[in-house]
């Protein structure tokens, strides 16, 4: 068990960018990684150049293991595993995180059970035991229930992790190295065949980074109230949110989803509007320094889980909260 | 004749979730009263097949690994029109992670099925929602697998070609048999059991196997022999003011609720 050390981040491109979860990730290992006395390594795997793999080292990686190929470019799990298991074998961590993201929860279980160690999956928290084995904290039953999980004899020990969990950290200065790298793929691994991949048009939302964040549910009841809290979240500078219903309803688009299922975020102040307080959202917004609920029903669960909650009707009170901060606002 | 395989959990029934409780003292999660149910995105799973078995005549098997008191919800896969029933049930089993799972699910394929074409699952068990059982499972097979699959389409059953959706993009693949695949809701609309569906399942062959029926590893499955263990398991604890801001006015409540948001720095 002592010849596994670090901890090792996958950091996954999305469209050939590096993705945030990625960075997160390499800042929350450098932490524990520090709290050890170990070291962290990135591992990259698309076809970039080694400046990309450099940034990396300045978010706290002291290794970048770099897989840059043209045919690594496009996601394969049965490619993309071999080249981790290859890896892993040879370097022996004692920890790799994975983000959990479509293509993390898709490459981590193969991963895992090529190796034949422990995974779990979703984490909304990691930390070392007395021992220096790694907690991680898991949802359960939709948020209602959370368990700690270990891996106590199996290396390396993996965990996927939410995005938006841990903050990304860039350091002034830090000493690091690429190491190019390659593994024996047949052909043969390069299946199921992608005949096409196609990039989803996405306005990209800073609702990780956002300092406020508005959300509205289901009880917002039209297209014309989801504008008013549009509204509200631009003049408070913020990002806007939304739950399962509400996309359902066609108001917003399902990257904009907070919960288990989406987002998580934890800005210094949310709103959430016409919305009944379900585990399932809660858990995505529950590390908000400051949660306003506004509901027209007094029972709603939301109100035990907020600081501030206003018992009213989203078509009387928006319009007014709209303007009143506008002017508070902008005076 | 084509097999298709399609693997479906009971869990504890997500309209009653708030019934489960964990008892302090041991740290055990108490289900009582919780019935169970199928696993939601299961059903859509258990449609990709039967819709392929409406037009190609597949054969249609539903594995399941779980407490034998489940065998009742099971039924319900037969009445939507799978063919037969497969519940791998023993003591040795219980406490398994999200890997001794895929292994017994792996060996119940391969010792009571043999040859298959597909293999469908959910896109994950709403329970524990881990999304891994899938590949972990096609891993132990020793083949492919395709997951957040929201499109699948065939012309002769022998190719298929899917959509995988990543959020930021979605791919179109290309795969052939066999193959693991695990479909989201996105990929259909599960029929429900009609009464000739529910009478002609009365006649289904369902069987319960044990560890041993299957020749299983006893040393790959149960709590003692899973990679991850549960440690602790707690309720989130949330601290808030819960200060509810009443009265009639929306203009007094706004103000009201500006002044505190200025008061505690947030705006
Ligand atoms: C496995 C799983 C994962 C899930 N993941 C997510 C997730 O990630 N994110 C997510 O959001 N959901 C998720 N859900 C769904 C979740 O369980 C809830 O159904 C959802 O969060 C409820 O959204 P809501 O509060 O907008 O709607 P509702 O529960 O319908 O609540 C609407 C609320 O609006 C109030 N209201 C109605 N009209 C007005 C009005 N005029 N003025 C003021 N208030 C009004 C009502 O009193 C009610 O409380 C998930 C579910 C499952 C099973
Ligand atoms: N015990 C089980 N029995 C049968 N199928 C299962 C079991 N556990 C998981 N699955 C299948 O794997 C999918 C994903 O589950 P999970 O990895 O637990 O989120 C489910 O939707 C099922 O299709």
């Amino acid at each position: 068990m002592e010849k596994y050390k670090g901890f090792f981040v996958f950091v996954e491109q999305i469209n050939g960018k590096i993705s945030e979860v990625g960075l997160e990730l390499l800042s929350k290992a450098r932490e524990l990684a520090d709290e050890k006395g170990t070291y962290v390594a990135g591992i990259l795997i698309g076809n970039f150049s080694e400046n990309t793999a450099e940034d990396l080292i300045s978010y706290g990686a002291n290794k970048v293991f770099l897989f840059s190929e043209e045919k690594f470019k496009y996601y394969y799990s049965l490619v993309y595993s071999k080249l981790i298991v290859y890896l892993v074998k040879k370097e022996k961590p004692e920890a790799l995180l994975i983000g959990a993201t479509p293509l993390g929860s898709d490459l981590a279980p193969r991963v895992a059970a090529q190796l034949e160690t422990g995974l779990s999956a979703h984490c909304v928290d990691l930390r070392l035991g007395k021992d220096g084995v790694l907690e991680q904290v898991v949802p359960g039953f939709g948020g209602t229930m959370m368990a700690v999980i270990i891996c106590p004899e199996k290396r390396p020990q993996m965990a996927t992790i939410m995005p938006g969990v841990f903050k990304k950290h860039k350091l002034n200065r830090m000493d690091g190295n690429v190491v190019r790298e390659t593994a024996d793929i047949s052909e043969e691994d390069f299946v199921p065949h992608v005949v096409e991949h196609r990039i989803k048009e996405m306005k990209t939302t800073p609702l990780n980074e956002a300092d406020v964040v508005v959300c509205g549910g289901y009880g917002i009841e039209n297209k014309e109230n989801w504008k008013l809290l549009e509204k509200l979240a631009e003049i408070l500078g913020g990002a806007i949110g939304a739950t399962r219903p509400a996309i359902d309803e066609g108001w917003a688009d399902e990257d904009i989803m907070i919960g288990q299922s989406g987002k998580i975020v934890k800005p210094k102040l949310y709103i959430g509007a016409g919305i009944s307080g379900a585990m399932q959202h809660v858990v995505g917004i529950q590390n908000s320094d400051v949660i306003v609920v506004i509901n027209k029903d007094i029972n709603a669960p939301f109100f035990e889980l907020c600081d501030y909650g206003i018992v009213g009707d989203v078509n009387k009170v928006l319009p007014v909260l709209v303007e009143k901060t506008r002017k508070k606002l902008f005076k | 004749m084509p097999q298709a395989v399609v693997c479906v959990k009971p869990i504890p029934d997500p309209k009653h979730w708030d019934k489960l409780y964990l008892d302090h003292k041991t740290g055990v999660l108490r289900r009582e009263g919780v019935p169970h149910a199928l696993n939601p995105p299961d059903k859509h799973a258990l449609e990709v097949a039967l819709q392929i078995k409406d037009e190609f005549s597949w054969d249609v098997a539903v594995v399941s690994m779980s407490p034998p008191d489940t065998v009742k919800i099971l039924r319900e896969t037969l009445a939507m029109g799978a063919d037969r029933v497969y519940l791998a049930s023993d003591k040795a089993f219980s406490g398994s992670d999200t890997l001794a799972t895929a292994y017994a699910l792996s060996e119940l394929i391969k010792k009571k099925i043999g040859l298959f074409d597909l293999v469908v699952c959910g896109s994950m068990s709403l329970d524990g929602s881990t999304s891994q059982v899938p590949a972990q499972l096609a891993h132990y097979l020793g083949v492919p697998h395709v997951t957040h699959v929201t499109k699948v389409e065939t012309d002769d059953a022998k190719s298929f070609k899917v959509v995988m959706d990543f959020k930021a993009s979605e791919m179109i693949v290309e795969c052939k048999t066999p193959l693991v695949l695990s479909v989201t809701k996105e990929v259909n609309l599960p029929r429900i059991a009609n009464v000739m569906g529910i009478i002609s399942s009365e006649n289904k062959p369902l069987e319960v196997v044990s560890a041993t029926d299957i020749n299983a590893d006893l040393y790959k499955v149960g709590l003692d022999n899973s990679p991850t263990k549960v440690k602790e398991l707690f309720i989130p604890e949330i601290k808030r003011k819960k200060e509810i801001l009443k009265g009639g006015d929306p203009e007094d409540i706004v103000d009201e609720l500006l002044d505190k948001l200025h008061e505690t720095g947030v705006l």
